[in-house]
């Protein structure tokens, strides 16, 4: 078009509008008494429509889930063929378009950033989505573009990464929207879930933003929500418009929302820069490709169309300069979405994507517009109709609707409009009375109690309903109504109420599917090699699968992903029935409930991650070692994932060396009992599988054997470390003890430690006590006099059971100790005073029900052993530990004591006598052969074995 | 009117009924008075939209949609049962939509654990029995069965108080749409005119005395009116129900918007602590329902004009809400306390106002209380 040709089009343009624009001032004048602020307004709106269809480029404006926007997108691509459409979305997000063909609709475009650099941390991981469904504009010009040879498509709206970079958190704490809509996750709903906590984006977000004003509009429209209002009193007048009637009435609607919304001012920013970056984008595109205008076609939001910024049209100013991008790594996807994602994301009543999905279907086949398709899109069958709604094709009739009247002669497609009645189907009884049936089917199914009777009222109801809101034609909503009225009762008796299964019963909730092509390698990777399990993976709701793996082996490798997946998906992604993953252990077979493709989001968000889920859980795995945060509990615990899930030994190994840096580097003590858990678990596992000991690992036990005994003082006096701690602690010395000496550990270390210790809490004590009877320092027999001195003593005998619990816990370090603790319980039941004893005794069953579950079975099998097994076996039983005084007590004696202490009295035999004769002890001395041991009297018969021996000693 | 307590809204609008019914040239069903659309007019008062000379006061307040549905389910043969929490206004709307479509809302049987099958049919006289015998001159009907004769609408208040049988005894009503008497030899059964259906109430807070059986519940076409959650609205309602009450009373009272605004607020207020409070012994034991609210205002209202000096004030007002709320003698009047200082002192000295002399009116009622 040349410059004299788009003057005469604007002249045109100006002329068509002036009749329109003089009754407008009439009108003002009336209402308002004089020129004023509402003849600005709506002298202004007339502006903007004006505007906008006078640019050279032309201006598609739409409204998303709008069916009349599809077929009005369709007609005019097919009439027009532009070469190049430009289209309202973010433009980093061009490259997956084509991927749109692999999936069913709806599915969302998704921006992921797990990376973040230039937003503040917190707010990581980023992500936006742009849902498509088939019913849109946006997916007709995607198609057309697409699948037309020579026509381009660009997409200009700014990118993922400016979403963030206008974000209102960044200049004030406000609420987290961004400004392409409200991001609602109250919605409880799995499927309303589908879209996690991204932002949305999305094209023709066409709405008032002014809450008076909706009000105003939903009350005189008599519906109840804004869909509603929009189906009712734009969608179906538009439905068979012309494109000009089309274009104007849509910019008109932009312009006044825009002119009527106050609104915050952040947002009303946003959108201008967006509309600054838009014209900017076009503009240098049309400069670089020499593209005519006239040959493009430029797709947004009726909002945008009616934008007032400079830099508006292709003759804009030229001032706007785009901000680069962060410098986070963006990862691209599509994802599974649905409709009551898309509802609760962009605050739409519920079910009215569904409804439009229903309306397009409908309007298709009645326009006979052929709309476009992505060849070979996924999910033909999906747009089957349902039985309601293949309703014969309608014919067209005028009816009665409220519509903003000007009375003025039509002179321009506006005007005449506005003027005009909406055009509405007749009603189609047919139809109607198809849906009445089905409804009525639905809920028996459902467990109403509902008849063919109710399907007559429901039928009778719905017209009467339409009638009295001046429809000539009962819509969805007055259809929905009417069934709630009539079969709605007191009480919901199944899972879905009437509104809910009218909602399915118009197209339902569609979700989304992406296709095996579309989806990340990762996730390809996935079903690839779960393919052997046969399942149908792609389709939503658990499925059972069953590895027999001992008769086929290849199953393992089924088994190794089906863990993994457990480890790195929600919960319920693959869930094991059977079979689990130890150290050590061979699976036989397993059984799991898999539902992938309910999950397919988190699957897909996993593939942004990495490759394969290997690396994906590799680097989780370093993630959680090298937190600065990571205790040597944690670090070990990735270690033994590592192993189990990735048998990767280099891992494994990697991390044991971190483990025991993190280690050297912990003061305090707390996770000690996980540390000796996984240890001995470990120890146990590479004795069994490896040649050798990872060096890692005797490092650990190594530096381990010295850190504990280390703190071993400061933890038994330490209020805040637990005797379960401790006992760890201990346990840990103990049983690692033999492969520590064998690395060159030096056991005084040990002995030091434990006479460093003089704790206070008679718990603890009595841990001590168990440690130095496991050193060899105190006798069963002392330890055993100790028990009997505190049960003596009234003025600690209600501290016993303290002392009691810590021989319990002392059974982890010293398992020998076993009969002990069973005699040192019975002696507390025997030998304290209620008083005592029955306050403790839920402690001590608590104690050992929570901390000492492994200890348990130990007791009650010695418990076992020492008690009569029959009840008339008790009475003559003894216990064991007062039968046996006798036999230990003998041989101590005699011992080298006795000796030492006759051989001082021999050397100072004057001292006793003098005592003697004080004490009145009239005694002889005995002679001294009678005292040589046993053995001397060997050497005597024979001296050459003796004489040999001292010189092997003495090594002469 | 004047010599009426309480008018039944036929007679307390019947001005505007009138005029509603000489304009109105849409489709009526039956024998109705007014069309279904005339009949949301008249409940939810005019818009400028409907074109109409005059200005339609709205007297219910609730969802549009609440109305349409019920007057839907009236013109088609089924019964209505408008089922809500205590205080939502469904005995309103029953009374409105009578007095709407057949200008009589007094054919009424209230559902009591005493009602009879007789309330619901028809009894004798049994005195004209013994000296005529049964015939249809000594049969006594019932408001049910008077609307079937006169092809209007019967309203049945509180059905799930009433017992099984007794409900029962509506299925053939509903379903047949006559009565059989067979008492009698010729004549033995009334049929209903066209017109005729019947508006119960029920009370959701009453669910599982007595149970509506599935046979009876296939029959009413059920509407369940919410509880007032809007403030906007409930505003409204308090001061639409007010000037009634004034109208009623005859008092030339002034009731000062800012007063109102206060009583919302605290109302506001209470609930919200409510809401937030851990056991019962933390909240008070009255529901806080906009019934509650009105009795409130009623009650200071009524104060005012007899021993006060004829203005209400907010003193009076803050006496009369702590009068009403509590009940119980240790919980309530703490919890009333509590508020009074942690609430309306720091109001009253940020904001003013009326609040300061709704804190004394407040402190001087729980001292004589307590």
């Amino acid at each position: 078009m040349s410059g004299t040709q788009q003057e005469t089009h604007q002249e045109t343009h100006q002329e068509t509008f002036e009749a329109l624009r003089g009754q407008l001032r009439e009108a003002a004048a009336t209402f308002a008494d004089g020129p004023d602020a509402l003849e600005s307004i709506l002298l202004g709106l007339v502006d903007d429509v004006d505007r906008a269809a006078g640019e050279p480029l032309e201006i598609f404006p739409v409204c998303h889930h709008s069916p009349a926007s599809a077929i009005a997108m369709a007609r005019r691509l097919r009439q027009k063929q532009p070469k190049v459409v430009y289209l309202e979305l973010c433009e980093d997000m061009a490259p997956l378009l084509t991927e749109l063909r692999n999936c069913r609709l709806p599915v969302a475009v998704q921006a992921f950033a797990t990376d973040v650099d230039g937003f503040p941390p917190e707010w990581s991981p980023l992500s936006v989505v742009a849902p498509v469904t088939e019913a849109s504009a946006e997916y007709q010009a995607i198609a057309y573009a697409l699948d037309t040879p020579g026509v381009e498509l660009v997409l200009v709206d700014r990118s993922s990464d400016h979403v963030f970079q206008w974000d209102a958190r960044r200049s004030q704490s406000d609420d987290p929207a961004a400004d392409a809509g409200e991001p609602d996750t109250s919605a409880a709903d799995e499927e309303a879930a589908l879209h996690g906590d991204a932002v949305g984006v999305e094209i023709g977000d066409l709405r008032p933003r002014f809450a008076e004003l909706e009000e105003h509009l939903l009350r005189h429209g008599k519906v109840r929500h804004w869909s509603e209002w929009w189906h009712q009193y734009v969608e179906l007048p538009l439905g068979d418009g012309d494109h000009d009637t089309y274009r104007q009435v849509m910019f008109l609607i932009g312009s006044l929302f825009r002119r009527l919304a106050p609104g915050d001012p952040h947002r009303v920013r946003v959108d201008e820069d967006r509309e600054r970056y838009m014209w900017t984008r076009m503009r240098e595109h049309l400069a670089a490709t020499g593209t005519d205008p006239a040959d493009c076609l430029y797709v947004c939001g009726a909002f945008h169309a009616a934008s007032r910024v400079e830099e508006f049209g292709v003759h804009g100013t030229d001032t706007y300069r785009i901000s680069p991008r962060t410098a986070t790594t963006w990862q691209y996807g599509l994802i599974p979405s649905s409709h009551a994602a898309i509802e609760a994301q962009f605050g739409l009543a519920a079910g009215s994507v569904s409804i439009a999905a229903t309306v397009w279907a409908k309007n298709v086949k009645r326009t006979r517009v052929e709309p476009y398709r992505l060849e070979g899109q996924a999910g033909q069958t999906g747009t089957k109709k349902t039985k309601a709604q293949k309703g014969k094709a309608q014919k067209t009739a005028p009816a009665t609707a409220p519509a903003p009247a000007t009375p003025a002669p039509a002179s321009d497609k506006l005007t005449g409009f506005l003027r005009q009645p909406p055009v509405l189907d007749r009603l189609d009884e047919t139809e109607l009375l198809g849906w009445s049936v089905e409804i009525v089917r639905a809920a028996r199914r459902n467990g109403y109690l509902a008849s063919t009777a109710d399907a007559i009222a429901v039928f009778e109801t719905s017209i009467l309903l339409a009638g009295m809101r001046d429809r000539a034609k009962p819509t969805p909503y007055d259809f929905q109504d009417a069934a709630v009225t009539c079969i709605e009762k007191d009480t919901v008796p199944g899972r879905r109420d009437v509104r809910r299964l009218v909602e399915i019963m118009m197209g339902g909730d569609r979700i989304g599917k992406v296709g095996y092509d579309a989806l990340p390698p990762l996730a390809r990777d996935v079903h690839d090699r779960l393919a052997p399990l046969n399942l149908k993976l792609q389709q939503r709701g658990v499925q059972r699968a069953l590895l027999d793996i001992a008769s086929r082996p290849e199953l393992q490798q089924c088994s190794d992903v089906l863990w993994i997946l457990r480890y790195l998906m929600p919960h319920g992604t693959a869930r094991p029935i059977m079979g689990e993953r130890t150290l050590g252990e061979r699976p036989i077979q397993e059984s799991w409930d898999v539902a992938l493709g309910t999950h397919q989001r988190a699957l897909i968000e996993l593939g942004y991650e990495g490759v394969s889920i290997e690396q994906v859980l590799e680097q989780r795995l370093r993630r959680t070692a090298y937190d600065p945060q990571a205790t040597a509990a944690t670090v070990l615990k990735a270690v033994e994932d590592a192993t189990l899930y990735l048998r990767s030994r280099r891992l494994a190994d990697e991390l044991g060396t971190r483990a025991l840096e993190v280690l050297s580097a912990e003061r305090s003590v707390d996770g000690a009992p996980e540390v000796l858990r996984r240890v001995r678990r470990l120890l146990a596992y590479y004795r069994t599988s490896e040649p050798v000991l990872p060096p890692w690992i005797e490092s650990f036990v190594k530096t381990g054997y010295a850190h504990y005994c280390t703190l071993l003082p400061t933890a038994f006096t330490d209020d805040d470390a637990t005797v379960r701690q401790v006992s760890a602690m201990l346990g840990f010395l103990f049983s690692m003890e033999s492969l520590a000496l064998s690395l060159g550990c030096d056991r005084t270390q040990l002995e030091l430690a434990v006479a460093q210790s003089h704790p206070r809490d008679p718990s603890k004590t009595a841990l001590l006590w168990a440690a130095q009877q496991q050193l060899g320092h105190l006798s069963r027999t002392d330890l055993r006099a100790r028990c009997d001195e505190l049960l003596a003593n009234p003025m600690v005998l209600p501290a016993y059971p303290r002392y009691l619990s810590g021989f319990v816990q002392a059974l982890e370090p010293v398992p020998g100790l076993t009969d002990f603790v069973v005699e040192a319980v019975s002696n507390a039941f025997a030998r304290l005073p209620d008083t005592v004893l029955l306050p403790w005794l839920p402690t001590l069953i608590t104690t050992l029900r929570s901390g000492g579950a492994e200890l348990a079975p130990l007791l009650i099998r010695e418990a076992g052993r020492i008690f009569p097994g029959r009840l008339p076996a008790l009475d003559a039983w003894v216990p064991p530990w007062q039968a046996q005084p006798e036999p230990e007590a003998v041989p101590s004696a005699a011992g080298a004591d006795g000796d030492r202490r006759s051989a001082l009295l021999v050397a100072h035999p004057a001292t006793c006598d003098a005592v003697a004769d004080l004490l009145g002890c009239d005694g002889t001395w005995a002679t001294e052969d009678s005292h040589h041991p046993a053995g001397a009297a060997l050497a005597g018969r024979h001296p050459d074995t003796a004489v040999a021996l001292e010189a092997l000693l003495t090594g002469a | 009117m004047s010599d009426l307590l309480r008018a039944p809204a036929e007679i307390k609008y019947a001005e505007e009924l009138d005029w509603l019914e000489s304009i109105d040239d849409g489709p009526k069903p039956f024998s109705w008075r007014l069309s279904p659309k005339m009949i949301r007019v008249f409940i939810l008062g005019s818009e400028r939209s409907d074109g109409l000379d005059r200005e339609i006061a709205q007297k219910w307040f609730g969802d549009r949609s609440f109305v349409e549905r019920s007057i839907v389910t009236l013109a088609s043969d089924r019964g209505l049962l408008l089922i809500g929490d205590p205080g939502t206004g469904k005995s309103w709307l029953a009374e409105l939509l009578s007095a709407a479509i057949s200008r009589n809302s007094t054919l009424v049987v209230q559902g009591t654990a005493g009602t009879t099958e007789d309330h619901i049919k028809y009894s004798w006289n049994v005195s004209m029995v013994i000296a005529k015998g049964q015939s249809r001159e000594s049969m006594i009907p019932s408001p049910i069965m008077t609307a079937m004769e006169g092809g209007a609408i019967g309203r049945f208040e509180e059905l799930t108080r009433s017992t099984s049988d007794v409900q029962d005894a509506l299925i053939s009503i509903l379903s047949e749409k006559y009565i059989s008497v067979p008492e009698l030899d010729s004549d033995g059964i009334v049929f209903a005119k066209p017109g005729f259906s019947i508006i119960a109430t029920a009370n959701s807070r009453d669910r599982g005395v007595n149970d509506l059986s599935s046979a009876l519940k296939r029959r009413f076409n059920f509407v369940r009116i919410p509880v007032m959650t809007n403030k906007k609205s409930e505003a409204e309602i308090v001061r639409f129900r007010t000037e009634e009450l004034l109208r009623r009373h005859q008092i030339e009272l002034d009731v000062p918007p800012t007063l109102l605004d206060v009583l919302l607020q605290s109302f506001a207020d209470l609930r919200a602590s409510a809401a937030a409070a851990g056991s019962d012994d933390e909240k008070l034991e009255s529901a806080l329902s906009t019934a509650e609210q009105i009795g409130v205002l009623e009650d200071a209202i009524l104060h005012s004009n007899f021993f006060g000096e004829r203005a209400l004030t907010a003193h009076t007002l803050a006496t009369s809400l702590v009068g009403s709320l509590a009940r119980r003698e240790p919980e309530d009047l703490a919890i009333l306390n509590k508020y009074l200082h942690g609430v309306v002192e720091p109001r009253s000295k940020d904001e003013g106002g009326s609040w300061p002399e709704f804190l004394e009116g407040g402190r001087d009622a729980i001292a004589t209380l307590s």
